[in-house]
């Protein structure tokens, strides 16, 4: 039963909400590497909804392009998301590693990324008018990804509906601190690197004069 | 003596004139600008120049009119002054082809006619056998059907309205109806009448509007009230005024809009309002229709942003635009005043911008105190009231062919305007409207493929929709019938294969893998 490969796990876990992630818990499959994969679509599917979408429907401001935020959109959050998830669900007992988790979120996402880029794709075909259209593959892309979300947490982590849910809640928590954290510590290395560079320009008058 | 200071002077002039005249032409002492789709400021082409400025030396026959009064002194202050003019506050140009400048520092009205030759001078008034002068007045209005002048001669509260020989009709004063509240005082600042004879006055310390007379000087209330924005403050005092009781609302402060500051009223009736307050944002130009409401916003201006899109910032204090007069040109065009920035921004009738010109500074062309304006066909005047004179910009080459493309545009000439249109771009590559308008036309030829192009240029979304539906309907009648055509015959040699297959007629060399 269920002897799938690795690519063909993908579809099965995609295909069945329910039951595929307990499934591919339980043959203990899942690859890193397909993980890693669906991430960087991801991030090309943000760029391309601000930067290739439709002319008719959206175009953003042209004049200026940082690449940045689209990295911290993609990997920035889902590594972000990963990690947060990872720590807390250590408070809550629940079972998932941290590669396992990874896998699972980044399998989970398939449907939004898909939904989305069909999206972008038809943009270019269709006028304002049947928007609707495209509406319907990006909602129905995102309502996917939220099924799977939650099943994928619960799945990993062998945890009741609303102890996941609440998982969820507390991991995005823990990112917002996470990311406060980070913004301190940023602020903190640059006073130092001024201290440093004003000490280095103290002394070198010194040696000058 | 004097008159032979006057004529060396004169002389110096003119060779000076002759020699820098030419060099002097061909640059303004602004850069020209317009806004992009994303609100950026771009360069653009002068599409008016300033041509020349205006003082009172320059009015002839003003000179010899103070001289020839009784007890003239060249070398007294006071009579010196009245040379020249003392921070003019308005100008009009009447129906008749006059120019009316309000000298508000002289207490006078100087009337000339567009060669700058002085026609007539309006200071002391017969009321009844009474004589009236005025006390800094401010604003001045021609009637076009019944030839009466009406002054606001502020500092006196008071409103004439007068014939040609200063013979005072009426007196507009503080009206003592119930409405008008009587701790308010009078100022009034401009004045207009429509068709019906109605005068409509802004008064400063009025927020309510302007003040409103009928043809026989009764009040009749206020007239275009601008709205309260919704700002934080006042949305919250809303919420605590619907749960407040009556005593508590009472003591709470009234939220009141700002009021307007200058007016003016076109050949349809129709009055244009302008507010300077560079704290509000709403409401800050208004056409007003009879019934008080704003019709601009009916065109979507209502979030338009009228003069300078962002402040300038200095080292302790932000710069806002703040216009301080409107007048309504010929076509239709909406020219504002900016005081705070000495700007004039030009926008046609449907609130587009079409030029920029002036700014601050001593130069011909910039404004040190700009406190009106007035258009007269391809002319603009700007009054300073510090540099005391008056500015006069004419339309360039290019501002002539803008306005003949705008015109023909805004009248629904979409394939006339498209040369016009073309020899804009050849001028000015950042100029917006003119793609605009040339993928209007190429969309009334159904030439869907240039105007998706000219739209995309513009970046106008709204319409390159438009122009991609025609452009995709006819790829679709082009295509679609073959492609149609196509899928049909190879479903059917798919079918028939497959069958063949299934009775062992033929080998299809590869199946489908079914189940997992």
């Amino acid at each position: 039963m269920l002897d799938l490969t690795q690519g063909q796990f993908v579809k099965h876990v995609v295909m069945h909400p329910f039951e595929g992630f307990e499934d591919l818990r339980w043959k203990k499959s899942g690859s890193m590497a397909i993980a890693t994969v669906i991430v960087f679509f991801l991030f090309f599917q943000q760029l391309a909804y601000n930067r290739m979408y439709g002319f008719q429907y959206y175009t953003d401001y042209d004049k200026v392009f940082n690449i940045i935020p689209y990295i911290f959109r993609s990997f920035g959050i889902f590594i972000l998301y990963v990690v947060c998830n990872w720590a807390m669900c250590t408070l809550f007992d629940g079972e998932g590693s941290l590669r396992n988790i990874y896998i699972v979120t980044a399998y989970s996402l398939i449907p939004y990324i898909c939904g989305y880029l069909i999206g972008t794709l038809l943009s270019h075909f269709l006028i304002k008018d049947e928007y609707i259209f495209i509406q319907t593959f990006e909602i129905i892309g995102l309502a996917w990804t939220v099924v799977l979300f939650i099943s994928a947490m619960k799945a990993v982590h062998q945890f009741t509906f609303f102890k996941t849910i609440l998982l969820i809640l507390l991991t995005l928590v823990a990112m917002v601190l996470c990311v406060f954290l980070l913004v301190l510590l940023l602020t903190l290395f640059q006073q130092v690197i001024i201290f440093i560079f004003t000490l280095y320009t103290e002394i070198s008058y010194r040696f000058r004069v | 003596m004097s008159g032979i200071k006057r004529l060396i002077a004169a002389a110096g002039a003119l060779v000076l004139t002759l020699s820098v005249a030419k060099s002097a032409y061909a640059t303004e002492s602004y850069d020209p600008y317009g806004y992009d789709r994303w609100g950026d400021a771009v360069a653009s082409q002068v599409g008016y120049s300033a041509e020349e400025f205006v003082d009172g030396k320059m009015i002839n026959g003003l000179y010899e009119r103070i001289e020839a009064k009784e007890g003239f002194d060249y070398d007294d202050e006071d009579w010196k002054v009245q040379l020249q003019f003392k921070e003019p506050a308005d100008i009009f140009v009447s129906h008749d082809d006059k120019l009316y400048i309000v000298d508000k520092g002289n207490n006078r009205i100087v009337i000339t006619d567009f060669e700058w030759n002085l026609l007539d001078i309006l200071d002391k008034f017969d009321y009844n056998g009474e004589e009236y002068t005025l006390n800094a007045p401010q604003g001045v209005f021609v009637d076009p059907y019944t030839d009466y002048i009406y002054i606001c001669d502020t500092e006196n509260s008071r409103v004439l309205k007068c014939d040609k020989d200063c013979k005072v009709d009426r007196v507009f004063t503080k009206p003592t109806s119930e409405i008008y509240s009587q701790d308010l005082t009078f100022k009034p600042e401009k004045v207009v009448v429509d068709k019906a004879g109605n005068v409509y006055v802004v008064v400063g310390s009025v927020t309510k509007g302007s003040v409103m007379y009928d043809i026989n000087g009764e009040f009749l209330g206020f007239f275009g009230a601008n709205r309260v924005e919704a700002t934080a403050e006042i949305v919250m005092n809303a919420f605590w005024n619907t749960i407040a009781t009556q005593e508590q609302r009472d003591r709470s402060l009234r939220s009141t809009a700002v009021g307007f500051d200058n007016f003016d009223i076109d050949d349809m009736g129709f009055i244009y309002t302008v507010s300077e307050s560079s704290d509000v944002k709403s409401d800050t130009v208004k056409k007003v229709n009879p019934e008080g409401t704003n019709i601009l916003s009916t065109l979507g201006a209502e979030e338009m942003i009228f003069g300078d899109h962002s402040p300038a910032y200095y080292s302790i204090y932000t710069k806002e635009s703040s216009i301080v007069d409107i007048d309504i040109g010929p076509n239709g065009e909406l020219n504002l005043l900016d005081y705070a920035h000495g700007r004039v921004f030009q926008y046609d009738k449907f609130a587009n911008l079409m030029f920029v010109m002036g700014g601050s500074g001593n130069q011909l062309g910039t404004f040190l105190n700009a406190t009106a304006i007035e258009t007269n066909g391809d002319l603009i005047y700007v009054v300073d009231s510090r540099k005391n004179g008056i500015t006069v910009f004419k339309r360039t080459e290019f501002g002539e062919i803008v306005t003949e493309a705008t015109n023909l545009y805004n009248s629904g000439y979409y394939d006339e305007s498209y040369a016009p249109w073309m020899e804009v771009i050849k001028r000015d590559g950042n100029y917006r409207r003119a793609y605009i308008g040339i993928g209007n036309a190429l969309l009334n030829q159904e030439k869907y493929k240039e105007a998706m192009h000219y739209f995309k240029v513009a970046i106008s979304r709204k319409r390159y929709n438009r122009a991609f539906e025609g452009y995709r309907d006819l790829l679709l009648q082009k295509w679609l019938t073959p492609t149609v055509v196509c899928i049909i015959i190879i479903a059917a040699i798919v079918f028939i294969l497959k069958t063949l297959d299934k009775f062992g007629v033929i080998k299809l060399p590869f199946k489908r893998k079914r189940g997992a």
